[in-house]
């Protein structure tokens, strides 16, 4: 008998496979038993209608299955699932396809890194994009690679720009339309940051967007002489997108050299900020600035959420980040206006945020020969971190990260290859540290609630239905949280410290969360 | 001005400036990874004093050298191994023009030996180790004369409480009992902790089993500040003899920093 042609389209059991489209990827919520991006969704909310574990039973939480990837080097990978069958990468350009609901691999990939590549940036990597028949993932020399979904095959192989230069890549890039766009690391080495798109079919570049600006250009007025060339503004984290505006949402990291700012005096656009790009054709719609001339190295790389709130009475389009210079912040997201800036962690550089959105800066809080105490310290008290929204509370979770650093500065000398800091921080080591898993209300920016960790954590959140939050510690505990209270309602120790956040999916019918530790990849299911 | 004499200046100008920015880069690096230490001034502190006492493990360039390269095992100085030649060099400059090794000869005034009497009368032993003798409840002591600057050794004596090294802080810990439990962490999460207790006992405890803990800020070290000027420049003066070898299987521990 012949089997109709649509057969691949008809769910089988448990198992349905059909191709990953744009379409699917914008209505991502309304597929909760897959994660089909980074983020989970374009907006990166990170949060799932799932309630099969709830707050009554989370308690009974327990491991279902362990993938040892057997490669060292953080864990940072947020895995995509897809009809049963999940999709997630390793350190070492490793990238792995395995049944979601017993962990046994289907197809394992090694990226065949040249011998001898300097490396600007580690090899971590935090993640793949999916479009149709294609996976993504860029690579620590910075490349993009498009993989075959079902066998891992390597598709095509492009450079975004080379390790000579310092260029790297970690982030999970995101799939918009026919279109791949990735952003690069390398913003402590004097790299000229830029986002790129590549078609997702030829592999072929669609457009550029430099994050610094040259002479001439609009903004290149913000850097003293010639010192954009060696500007910084690495764009180390996926960004987010709203398809109803067709806005990319991209972070821009450090100006550079990261902590000594009189070569390049100015306002540095547009590192240490945010940028609004067309996704068709990267034109910048509009930029913000959190910290101008930054000195501190605090990226303007931190999840820029999208939310739709109701602003003093009034429906309005938001993106709110936690950013790393310890200030929530609620901008407008089709044009760039301020909305409201408040600190939610010890910081000592500025006196307030005025009305436009612009620092008011302490005195003494600039790095000096030396050294001064500032804090947040150069991790900054959010991170890359994602934090997630639950739309019943309307509260914004997110980890914050308690400590400071010493600020040293000194002249350096930029060598094409090598480190461009400009001196360098040190811990507080008589201060300890300490980290927090805040609720925040995004309209406020007025704490709900706080659960204290030990040490100042890395791991992000994820929201569900069932009334949980998730997250991790850096002494590799995973817990659940009731949303409401913040009561810590589960917990393991996991052995290592954990470094990205978690996910939840169902595979015929049962409910599952996923979290790296370690080499592992652990994922949890009620009895 | 003469065309030689222009010349010569076009040379030794440019050779002027490239020595200076040396000499700034080596102080720069100095400060913002060694400072922490060893002090401002390299006059020592929690780390030895590198400009006018005896380096234990020699002071010329290639010995300098090899410790800011591979660091001291069993130590708390790590290894820079992320620095370049260049950059040890400029370190090495800086560091030697301080100092001149003639200088590097301090002589600690006080009477060892009445010191050491001191040191057994005192009981320092009760918490203390030297070269196996002694309990491991404090920081051992075996080769402190060549990790401390006598500053620090003075004040940890008379204000223990000035710096608590890592590994010595102390906690009390509240049981649903109501008693109370004092002693050194041993180790600590969100959710457990781990100490020692004067007796040696290691203790472990759920938090969520107790009533609070409390970091302390005082040193589990009582302040001998009652010792006479004397009695405690001799005690000082003998711990500063105590330069005993490092354990060379210990660990290394990597600097963290980054230039």
């Amino acid at each position: 008998m012949r089997l109709p042609v649509f057969v691949g389209w008809v769910c089988a059991g448990v198992l349905c496979a059909q191709p990953v489209t744009f379409e699917r990827i914008v209505n991502s919520k309304a597929e909760p038993q897959n994660w089909l991006t980074y983020w989970g969704d374009y907006g990166a909310q990170r949060y799932r209608d799932l309630k099969q574990i709830d707050t009554s039973n989370v308690k009974n939480l327990r491991v279902e299955w362990i993938f040892q990837t057997g490669q060292s080097g953080a864990f940072e990978t947020v895995p995509l699932v897809v009809d049963g069958i999940m999709y997630f990468t390793a350190a070492n350009g490793f990238a792995y396809s395995v049944d979601a609901r017993s962990g046994r691999q289907l197809w394992q990939f090694k990226y065949p890194m040249p011998d001898g590549v300097k490396l600007c940036c580690g090899t971590v990597n935090r993640g793949l994009a999916i479009l149709g028949d294609l996976l993504f993932m860029v690579t620590p020399d910075a490349h993009v690679l498009a993989l075959e979904a079902r066998t891992g095959r390597l598709v095509w192989n492009r450079e975004m720009a080379s390790t000579d230069q310092s260029y790297g890549a970690t982030l999970a890039p995101l799939v918009v339309k026919d279109k791949v766009i990735v952003g690069v690391s390398g913003g402590e080495f004097g790299i000229r940051g830029f986002v790129d798109a590549y078609n997702a079919k030829s592999g072929e570049r669609a457009w550029r967007f430099y994050t610094v600006p040259a002479k001439g250009e609009p903004g290149g007025e913000t850097w003293l002489a010639d010192s954009w060339k060696r500007g910084g503004g690495a764009t180390w984290m996926t960004g987010t997108y709203d398809p109803k505006l067709n806005l990319l949402y991209w972070g821009v990291g450090n100006p550079g050299p990261d902590l000594f700012g009189e070569v390049r005096k100015g306002d540095n656009l547009y590192t240490a900020g945010l940028v609004a790009l067309d996704a068709d054709t990267g034109k910048l719609k509009w930029h913000f600035q959190f910290t101008p001339h930054d000195t501190h190295d605090w990226d303007g790389c931190e999840t820029p959420m999208v939310l739709d709130i109701k602003w003093k009475g009034r429906d309005r389009k938001v993106l709110a980040q936690a950013n790393r210079n310890a200030f929530f912040y609620l901008l407008d997201r089709e044009t760039g206006e301020f909305l409201m800036a408040k600190s939610f962690a010890r910081q000592n550089w500025a006196t307030e945020i005025d009305a436009k959105g612009r620092p008011v800066l302490s005195r003494n809080a600039d790095p000096s020969p030396e050294g001064n105490r500032v804090c947040p310290g150069l991790a900054g008290a959010a991170n890359w971190m994602p934090p997630s929204y639950n739309p019943e509370t309307g509260w914004f979770y997110f980890p914050v990260r308690e400590q400071c650093d010493v600020f040293f500065s000194a002249p350096p000398v930029y060598v094409e290859g090598k480190a461009y800091w400009g001196s360098m921080f040190r811990g507080q080591t008589e201060e300890k540290e300490w980290g927090l898993l805040k609720a925040l209300d995004p309209l406020t920016g007025e704490t709900k609630w706080d659960f204290r960790y030990y040490k100042a954590p890395w791991a992000g959140t994820m929201a569900t239905s069932g009334g949980l939050i998730f997250s991790g510690d850096e002494d590799g505990y995973f817990m659940a949280f009731d949303a409401k209270t913040g009561k810590n309602l589960w917990k393991i120790n996991t052995g290592n410290r954990l470094v990205t956040a978690p996910i939840t999916y169902t595979v015929g019918g049962r409910q599952y969360v996923t979290m790296p530790s370690g080499s592992a990849l652990l994922t949890f299911a009620l009895p | 001005m003469g065309k030689t004499v222009r010349k010569l200046l076009l040379v030794f100008i440019p050779a002027a400036l490239c020595a200076q920015s040396s000499f700034d880069q080596g102080r720069a690096l100095f400060r913002s990874n060694c400072a922490f230490c060893h002090g401002m001034t390299a006059t020592g502190g929690r780390g030895p004093n590198l400009v006018s006492a005896p380096l234990s493990h020699g002071d010329t360039d290639v010995s300098i050298k090899r410790v800011i390269r591979i660091g001291v095992p069993g130590t708390t100085m790590p290894a820079f191994s992320e620095f370049t030649d260049e950059e040890v060099g400029q370190v090495i400059q800086y560091l030697q023009s301080l100092s001149k090794s003639s200088l590097r000869n301090e002589n600690v005034p006080g009477n060892p030996q009445h010191g050491q009497q001191i040191y057994g009368e005192k009981d320092c032993s009760g918490c203390h180790r030297i070269g196996g003798q002694g309990s491991i409840f404090g920081p051992e002591l075996t080769r402190i004369g060549g990790a401390r600057s006598i500053e620090y050794l003075r004040d940890s004596i008379i204000k223990p409480s000035a710096d608590v090294p890592e590994g010595y802080e102390g906690v009390t810990v509240v049981m649903k009992n109501g008693k109370r439990i004092r002693g050194l962490r041993i180790n600590e999460d969100t959710f457990s902790i781990q100490l020692r207790d004067p007796s040696q006992q290691i203790r472990m405890f759920q938090k969520d089993e107790l009533i609070g803990v409390t970091h302390e800020t005082e040193s589990m070290m009582p302040a001998y500040d009652r010792l006479s000027a004397t009695d405690l420049q001799d005690l000082v003066a003998y711990l500063a003899t105590l330069r005993g070898a490092v354990d060379s299987s210990a660990a290394v521990k990597k600097a963290g920093g980054i230039k």
